[in-house]
């Protein structure tokens, strides 16, 4: 029989490689060479780049705490105070870990701020809006559960209080609420829960919406944006993908690492007294962006406070269809939405620092 | 709208995004450091006290500078201030002050507390000086000019008549350059529960909450309490220490949270066990989820009173204005909007006087009600069926003593006393009056305080053991030994009296076994 060799051209370590792996190089070439509008060269309009590199350092940092973090309730605060004191750089990763939380959660928001104000949200775009904003809810449910875990009077309170929260949702509330604690009261059941949410369930629905929305990125293309009277010659109107956008964003990258490099050797992860279910904290505080719920939650009720953040996030979420109907409906001008943006994000912040500044419960 | 105002706006709102974030972590900052170590805030009354005492009293500024007062600027001046003309004031640096502080300096800002704890059994522990304890330690163990037993003993416990010093035209006696009062030294350093103070007012927060750095936790620690209920008469804290309860305080001390600022709430804030405070003051949580209780009157949850010697079950009177009164069972009750007449003890020229107050009635608490309070503590770790068979192991022990040696006894007393054998106004002239005494005031307090608190051996072996040996060794003998002084008419007399009791079918066991037992 005659065998088929290849050709000596067709030997080459690529051309095998590419037998291998039978992708058509050439589209990816030019899928990666996407053009991206001129603005994006500011960093402050691609903070959506920002944000999956802090995903990325969330990820490599949390699989490093994973290996020494041990989920259950007796060990759960040891391990961490291990982490903390004994294992070598782990004091490091854990607060490169706690302050890309807050940075990533801040770019989110930033991030949100941009395209809702240009009104990049809006046809054909909707889709990508909804998956931005899932993003954003797992983003916070990553926040919340890792904070959980470390299992100390305030993070074990705080669970204790939103979990209460979820209890007052109507009809399913009090389901949930159970189903989340693994039981009547935050626990054992509850702590292996929020631990194989934080490094299982909410990763992985993380890189499936985001892969989804930079998909949908890429097939709509980045929304050009055009400033008046600035005048920008066809050349310019666009640059490349690979290798001057990726440039740009990894020296953003490293200028980011760099400040949280500072930030964690000078205001490191700390450690608060273990969880005591038995004794409540004269102080109980949740994460900085929770603090809004909880305003609204101690100036009406446990009840209100759910049903409102449950229509507000209703509202956002479905903001580019609603803004639509409106529009279609009452022909309401385009400012609408930039006033209800306005106002929106200053209550969120003026309750965000009222509660910060307010005596406790 | 143009895209560049939207820029500008987006900008804007990051701008205030990142101000809020700082903000937030300034006041986080601020809280964690404030947390770690609160810095004292001396207001500028307190602040020449605290610069001089810093160096003549250090310990005392350091544990003030610990205190929650300290936190909130409460220092020197707001607590030993005085008025010019008050008898114990005097100028200070300038400054009128008192070295007294009373419950109603504590009242300016405790106001709550201090009208509880006015109309509560802890402010009339001073109105003993009446009864018999007195006479035990002025008469007895003192002497003429001595009364050293009651000042280091009575005093410190129940408080006494803040006394001061008197010239020959019975003026205050001043001493030094700053004319300072002098107070009788047989009445103060004292800080007992009742004391009677020159404002009138009862009683001495520091009792339990000690001086300058005010620790919850100190109140709320059985061993404060133990200062006073404690020995051979009144054993709370041996028994507590003795119960279930105590031992579990012991082993979890490190979880009950004592020093929890603001309320201390069983069910809330700690679970382990109960303390003293607990029981008798402390708020809990209620089957419905809400906090009740917390309140500086201790006869609140109090069904019984242990103390004399048969006991009864106690109702409580409370008049319109928050005076209370404790009416045994057997005594009728007035009706809600009736005006009774009251008696209250005052000082008067340094004396206590008994006064009669009419007053109208305003509430009426049952010695049901109270036991109520006390179960609703109960049911925070016990169930219905559990706490209400203690009650009955309880209440039959009560009975016991009473009916079986409490009751014989103190008839016989009476009968001695009626017959001229012995003098009510010499308690203690005879060796009866010493067993009686011993057998109601010792013995008998130890066993109905030991099944009180589920304390077993002083229940039994230092409760009615003792009490069954002194009634049939000591007190009866004794009985007859004091009849038979007046001749053996009267020997014949108590010896059939005696016989009489003994007779019982509680008494019969000392014949030996009946036929049916053998």
């Amino acid at each position: 029989m005659k065998s088929k060799l290849p050709t000596r051209e067709k030997s080459g370590l690529l051309h095998k490689l590419n037998e291998m792996i039978p992708v058509n190089w050439e589209i990816l070439k030019e899928a990666g060479a996407e053009p991206v509008p001129h603005h994006l060269q500011k960093w402050w309009f691609c903070l959506g780049g920002t944000v999956l590199y802090l995903f990325i350092i969330q990820v490599i940092t949390g699989i490093a705490l994973t290996f020494y973090y041990v989920p259950s309730t007796n060990e759960a605060y040891q391990s961490v105070a291990r982490i903390t004191q004994e294992v070598r750089f782990g004091w490091f990763i854990r607060s490169l870990n706690k302050w890309s939380a807050n940075f990533l959660i801040v770019a989110v928001m930033l991030h949100m701020l941009r395209v809702y104000f240009t009104g990049a949200y809006r046809h054909p775009r909707q889709i990508n809006w909804l998956i931005g904003f899932l993003l954003f809810c797992l983003m916070l449910g990553f926040g919340f559960t890792g904070y959980s875990l470390i299992y100390e009077q305030q993070s074990f309170w705080g669970a204790t209080v939103a979990t209460n929260l979820v209890q007052s949702l109507p009809l399913l509330g009090p389901m949930l609420a159970y189903f989340m604690r693994g039981g009547a009261e935050v626990g054992a059941n509850t702590l292996t829960r929020f631990f194989v949410l934080h490094v299982g369930v909410l990763p992985t629905l993380s890189f499936l919406l985001i892969f989804l929305h930079i998909l949908l990125i890429r097939l709509h293309g980045v929304t050009e944006l055009y400033f008046e009277g600035e005048v920008v010659s066809e050349e310019e109107r666009f640059f490349r993908f690979i290798p001057d956008h990726i440039t740009s964003e990894l020296m953003v990258g490293v200028l980011l690492l760099y400040f949280l490099t500072i930030l964690a050797l000078i205001f490191p992860a700390g450690l608060g007294a273990p969880a005591n279910p038995g004794v409540t904290p004269t102080h109980i505080k949740p994460e900085w962006y929770f603090y809004f719920n909880y305003r609204v939650l101690k100036l009406a009720s446990l009840h209100v406070s759910v049903v409102a953040t449950l229509f507000f996030g209703v509202v956002i979420f479905f903001w580019p269809f609603i803004e639509e109907f409106l529009q279609k409906k009452f022909r309401v001008p385009d400012v609408l939405s930039i006033i209800i943006g306005i106002v929106g994000f200053l209550v969120f912040l003026l309750f965000t620092v009222w509660e910060s500044f307010a005596s406790q419960l | 709208m143009s895209l560049n105002v939207k820029r500008w706006i987006v900008a804007a709102l990051s701008f205030l995004l990142l101000v809020a974030l700082l903000l937030v972590a300034y006041r986080q900052s601020e809280r964690k450091l404030i947390e770690k170590r609160e810095i004292p805030i001396v207001t500028s009354e307190s602040k020449s006290c605290v610069n001089c005492h810093k160096n003549d009293s250090p310990s005392l500024v350091k544990e003030w500078e610990e205190s929650n007062h300290a936190k909130v600027g409460i220092g020197c001046a707001e607590c030993h201030s005085a008025k010019e003309g008050e008898i114990d004031a005097w100028k200070h640096e300038g400054t009128y002050i008192s070295a007294l502080v009373t419950p109603l300096d504590c009242a300016q800002c405790h106001e709550k507390e201090y009208k509880e704890f006015a109309n509560s059994p802890h402010a009339r522990a001073g109105e003993i000086y009446a009864g018999l304890d007195n006479v035990l330690a002025e008469k007895v163990e003192g002497m003429p000019g001595n009364n050293a037993a009651s000042v280091n003993g009575c005093v410190q416990c129940h408080g006494s008549i803040i006394k001061f010093e008197r010239d020959e035209k019975g003026k205050v006696l001043r001493i030094g350059p700053q004319r300072q009062p002098s107070i009788d030294p047989a009445t103060w350093p004292n800080s007992g529960m009742g004391r009677l103070n020159p404002d009138g007012s009862k009683g001495s927060c520091h009792a339990c909450h000690s001086r300058h750095a005010f620790q919850a936790k100190v109140a709320r620690s059985p061993e404060t309490c133990g200062k006073c209920h404690m020995g051979p008469e009144h054993p709370q804290l041996e028994i507590y220490n003795e119960s279930k309860h105590g031992i579990a305080f012991d082993a979890n001390r490190g979880r009950m949270d004592l020093d929890k600022r603001g309320d201390w709430v069983l069910g809330r804030d700690y679970s382990a066990a109960p303390t003293c405070a607990t029981c008798h003051i402390s708020s809990f949580l209620s089957a419905q989820g809400l906090i009740e209780g917390g309140s500086h009157d201790v006869g609140r949850r109090i069904s019984w009173t242990l103390l004399p010697v048969v006991s009864t079950k106690m109702n409580r009177v409370i008049y319109k204005d928050g005076y209370k009164e404790d009416y045994p069972e057997a005594k009728e009750l007035p009706e809600i909007g009736d005006k009774v007449m009251t008696k209250e003890y005052v000082v008067e020229n340094e004396k206590l006087v008994s006064k009669q107050v009419p007053r109208v009635v305003e509430d009426i608490m049952t010695w049901d009600d109270k036991r109520e309070n006390m179960i609703g503590v109960c049911l925070n770790c016990h169930n219905d069926t559990f706490v209400d068979n203690f009650y009955e192991q309880f209440d039959n022990l009560v009975s016991l003593y009473n009916d079986k040696f409490a009751k014989p006894a103190q008839d016989i007393m009476n009968k001695l006393e009626a017959d001229g054998i012995i003098d009510p106004k010499v308690p203690f002239q005879k060796n009866v009056q010493w067993a009686f005494w011993e057998l109601w005031h010792f013995e008998g307090r130890r066993a109905r305080q030991g099944a009180s608190m589920m304390g077993p051996n002083y229940a039994q072996w230092s409760g009615m053991y003792e009490v069954s040996k002194q009634f049939y060794t000591k007190f009866l003998p004794s009985v007859i030994e004091a009849a038979a002084e007046k001749g053996p008419k009267m020997e014949g007399k108590y010896r059939k009296i005696v016989a009489e009791y003994l007779s019982r079918p509680e008494h019969k066991w000392i014949e030996g076994k009946s036929p049916e037992e053998k």
